[in-house]
C-alpha cells in the first residue's frame, strides 16, 4: 500500500510543477468536521456556513484549530483522546481564544470588559462573533453592538481617538507595500510598522479613554517617523523622474540633431 | 594635437586607408532605410548589457543564501545601483524586442536570401542565445519569480523522451531547482553565453562584410535578386552613399531614439521587467499563485499548455523554430519585395498575429 502511495506521489508530483497556478488555486481538502456538519440541519450545521465567512476560514483555520479533535478521521473526530475539546463554557471563552491570541487575551483581562468576566461582562464572541469570527477593527466599535450592554458615549470617544491613527497606519502600510514591490528595501520600515500596529491593537481592548488618547498620540509620533522615512524615498523618486525627463529629452534632441545633420548630406 | 596623433598612427598603421575603406569609402545602397540601423542599435544594447553586467558583478553574490540580499543591496545601498540594475533588466527586454524588429525587417526585405543564408542562421542563433541569456539571468536575483519561473522552464525539458529527466537534472544540478542551479545558470549567464554571443556577433558581421549589404527591395522596378554561385562576389553599391558620415548619422539618430525609449522605461516605468514576486525571496515551499514567464516566452508557455501533451507542444515549437532557422534554404525564390510574395506575406502576418494571440492568451490564462 505504502509503495503504491509513493508511486502515485512520484507520478503525480511533476503535475504540480507543470501547472503551479492550478495547484495553488485548488482548495484545501475539507475536514471531516465540515463534511458531516455541513450537511446537518439547524444548530449542528449552522456553524459551518458562519465559519465560511470568518477571518479564520480566510486564513485556513478550520474547526479543529479551536475545537481540537482529528479532522481526518470521521469515526474519532470528536474523541477526547484525539484532543477534542468541544465548545467552551461562557466564562472559559477568553482562555479558549487566548490559546492562539495570548497578547489580546492579556489586554482583555486587564480591561474593564475582562474584569467583568463571569459577572455579566462580554467575552470575545460578544463582539467578534463565535463562528463567523470578525477581524479586530474599529468597525466593531459601533453603536448597535456597544449599546447592547452600555451607552455608546465612551466607546464613541475611544473610536474617534483611534480612527485617525488607524487610517494613518493603513495609508503607511499601503505606501510601504507599493515601495516593496518596486525593489525598495522596506524590511526595517515594515518591522517598525508591525510593532506600531501591534501597539495600536493593544488599545482595542482598552476602555480607558485617557489612556487610549495618550497612547494614540505616542503611536502617531512613531508614525510620523515612518512618514518622514517614506517622504525621503518619495522625494528621491521624484528627483529621479526629473533627471529621467531631462535624459529622455536630451536623447530625443540628439536624435533630431543627428537626423537634421544627416539631411544635410543627402 | 589631433592631427599629430592621426599622423603618428597613420604612418605606423595606415589608419587613413582603413578609414577610407571601412568608413568614408564604404558605400551603401542609395535607397537604404532606417531599419538597417537596428543592427547598430543591437550592438549598443549588447555593450550596455556587458558593461552593466560587469558593474553588477561587483556586488552581486551568486549564492542562494546571499543572492537576494545582494540584489536588494545593489538596489538600495550602492550609489546608482538601482540605475545599473534597472538598465540591465530593462536592457534585456529591449534587446529581445529590438532583435525581433531586426529579424522582422530582414524577413520583410528578403535580406536572408542567398547569398546571405549564414547571416540569417547566425542572427537566428543569436536570437535563441539572447533568450537563453535572459532566462539564465532571470534566476540570478533568487526571488520567488526567479525560482518558480526557472522551475517551470526547466521542467518543460522533461517532456523530451528518454533523455528528458536526465537533462532536467543536468540543467538543475539536482532533482529540484536549488543552489546548484544558481551556480550553473550564473556561469552560463556571465561567462559562457556572453562569449558565445560575442563570437557569433563577430561571425554575423564577418558574413555581412563578405557578402556586402543587401539593397532594400523598395523603390526599385527590379526587385528580384538572383544569386548564381559560380565564384565569390562582393555585392558593392557603386554610386551609393558613404557609411560615414551619411549612414553613421542615421545609426546615431536611431541609437538616440532607442536611448529615449530605454531611459523612459528605466525612469518612468521601472517595474516593467518585474512582478511583485520579483521582490520576495525564493521560497521552494511556497508556489506563487500566478507565476508567468517573461513576455517573449508567453507564446511558448501557452503553446505548451494548449497541447494535450508537453512533448507535442515542444515538438511543434521545435518544428517552427527549425523552419525559421532554415528559412533561407527553404524559400529560394529570388524575389524580395514582400508585395510580390503574397503567400510569404500572408504567412508572416498570420505568424505575427498567432504569436501575439498566444502571448496575450498566455498572459491572461
Amino acid at each position: 500500500m505504502i509503495a503504491k502511495n509513493i508511486l502515485a506521489i512520484l507520478l503525480l508530483a511533476p503535475l504540480l510543477f507543470l501547472q503551479p497556478a492550478a495547484a495553488v488555486a485548488a482548495e484545501q481538502p475539507e475536514t471531516v468536521c465540515i463534511q458531516c456538519h455541513g450537511s446537518m440541519p439547524d444548530r449542528l450545521g449552522a456553524p459551518v456556513n458562519l465559519w465560511r465567512g470568518s477571518v479564520h476560514a480566510e486564513n485556513g483555520i478550520s474547526c479543529n484549530g479551536c475545537h481540537g479533535g482529528d479532522p481526518k478521521d470521521a469515526a474519532n473526530a470528536m474523541s477526547p483522546q484525539r484532543g477534542f475539546l468541544g465548545a467552551p463554557k461562557e466564562k472559559d471563552i477568553p482562555a479558549f481564544c487566548g490559546r492562539c491570541h495570548p497578547g489580546v487575551y492579556k489586554d482583555y483581562l486587564a480591561s474593564a470588559h475582562g474584569r467583568a468576566l463571569g459577572a455579566g461582562g462580554p467575552t470575545c464572541v460578544t463582539c467578534h462573533q463565535n463562528h463567523q469570527v470578525m477581524k479586530a477593527s474599529l468597525a466593531l466599535i459601533n453603536e448597535k453592538s456597544c449599546t447592547r450592554c452600555h451607552s455608546f458615549e465612551r466607546a464613541r470617544a475611544i473610536r474617534d481617538a483611534m480612527s485617525g491613527t488607524e487610517a494613518r497606519i493603513v495609508g503607511i502600510s499601503g505606501r510601504i507595500e507599493k515601495f516593496q514591490v518596486s525593489g525598495v528595501d522596506t524590511e526595517k520600515m515594515g518591522k517598525a510598522l508591525f510593532a506600531v500596529r501591534n501597539r495600536f491593537h493593544t488599545l482595542f481592548h482598552d476602555v480607558d479613554v485617557n489612556r487610549v488618547k495618550s497612547e494614540s498620540a505616542a503611536i502617531n509620533k512613531e508614525l510620523d517617523k515612518l512618514d518622514q522615512a517614506l517622504k525621503v524615498i518619495d522625494d528621491e523618486h521624484a528627483r529621479r523622474r526629473v533627471v529621467g525627463g531631462i535624459a529622455v529629452a536630451a536623447a530625443l534632441l540628439l536624435a533630431f540633431l543627428f537626423h537634421a545633420m544627416k539631411k544635410t548630406y543627402d | 594635437m589631433l592631427n599629430r596623433l592621426y599622423r603618428w598612427l597613420d604612418l605606423r598603421y595606415g589608419i587613413g586607408e582603413i578609414a577610407e575603406k571601412e568608413l568614408t569609402g564604404y558605400l551603401l545602397p542609395r535607397n537604404i532605410n532606417e531599419w538597417y540601423s537596428l543592427g547598430s542599435v543591437l550592438l549598443v544594447i549588447f555593450a550596455i548589457q556587458v558593461a552593466t553586467g560587469m558593474l553588477l558583478m561587483i556586488y552581486y553574490v551568486p549564492d542562494a543564501d546571499k543572492a537576494f540580499k545582494s540584489v536588494s543591496f545593489i538596489m538600495n545601498e550602492v550609489p546608482f545601483g538601482w540605475f545599473i540594475r534597472l538598465c540591465h533588466a530593462v536592457g534585456s527586454n529591449m534587446m529581445v524586442a529590438v532583435l525581433l524588429l531586426h529579424m522582422l525587417s530582414t524577413l520583410m526585405m528578403g535580406s536572408y536570401k542567398a547569398p546571405r543564408e549564414l547571416n540569417w542562421v547566425t542572427g537566428f542563433t543569436l536570437f535563441a542565445l539572447v533568450q537563453g541569456i535572459s532566462l539564465t539571468g532571470y534566476l540570478a536575483p533568487w526571488s520567488q519569480l526567479s525560482f518558480w519561473a526557472t522551475t517551470v522552464a526547466t521542467n518543460s525539458v522533461s517532456a523530451i523522451p528518454v533523455l528528458g529527466p536526465t537533462l532536467v537534472e543536468f540543467l538543475r544540478g539536482g532533482k529540484l531547482v536549488g543552489p546548484a542551479t544558481l551556480g550553473r545558470f550564473f556561469a552560463l549567464h556571465a561567462a559562457v553565453l556572453p562569449v558565445v554571443i560575442a563570437a557569433l556577433i563577430g561571425a554575423h558581421l564577418f558574413f555581412l562584410k563578405r557578402t556586402g549589404v543587401s539593397a532594400p527591395p523598395f523603390g526599385r522596378d527590379e526587385t528580384a535578386n538572383p544569386f548564381e554561385a559560380r565564384e565569390y562576389h562582393y555585392q558593392g553599391h557603386p554610386g551609393g552613399i558613404p557609411f560615414f558620415p551619411n549612414y553613421a548619422l542615421q545609426d546615431l539618430s536611431s541609437i538616440s531614439i532607442y536611448f529615449a525609449v530605454f531611459l523612459a522605461v528605466v525612469f518612468f516605468w521601472p517595474n516593467m521587467p518585474f512582478t511583485p514576486d520579483a521582490f520576495v525571496p525564493a521560497d521552494p515551499f511556497k508556489t506563487p499563485a500566478h507565476i508567468k514567464p517573461e513576455w517573449y516566452f508567453l507564446a511558448n508557455y501557452q503553446t505548451l499548455k494548449i497541447f494535450p501533451s508537453e512533448l507535442l507542444g515542444l515538438s511543434v515549437q521545435a518544428a517552427a523554430m527549425t523552419f525559421l532557422a532554415l528559412l533561407p534554404f527553404i524559400d529560394r525564390s529570388p524575389e524580395r519585395h514582400p508585395l510580390k510574395r503574397p503567400l510569404f506575406l500572408t504567412l508572416v502576418i498570420a505568424g505575427i498575429l498567432l504569436w501575439i494571440a498566444l502571448s496575450v492568451w498566455g498572459h491572461l490564462s
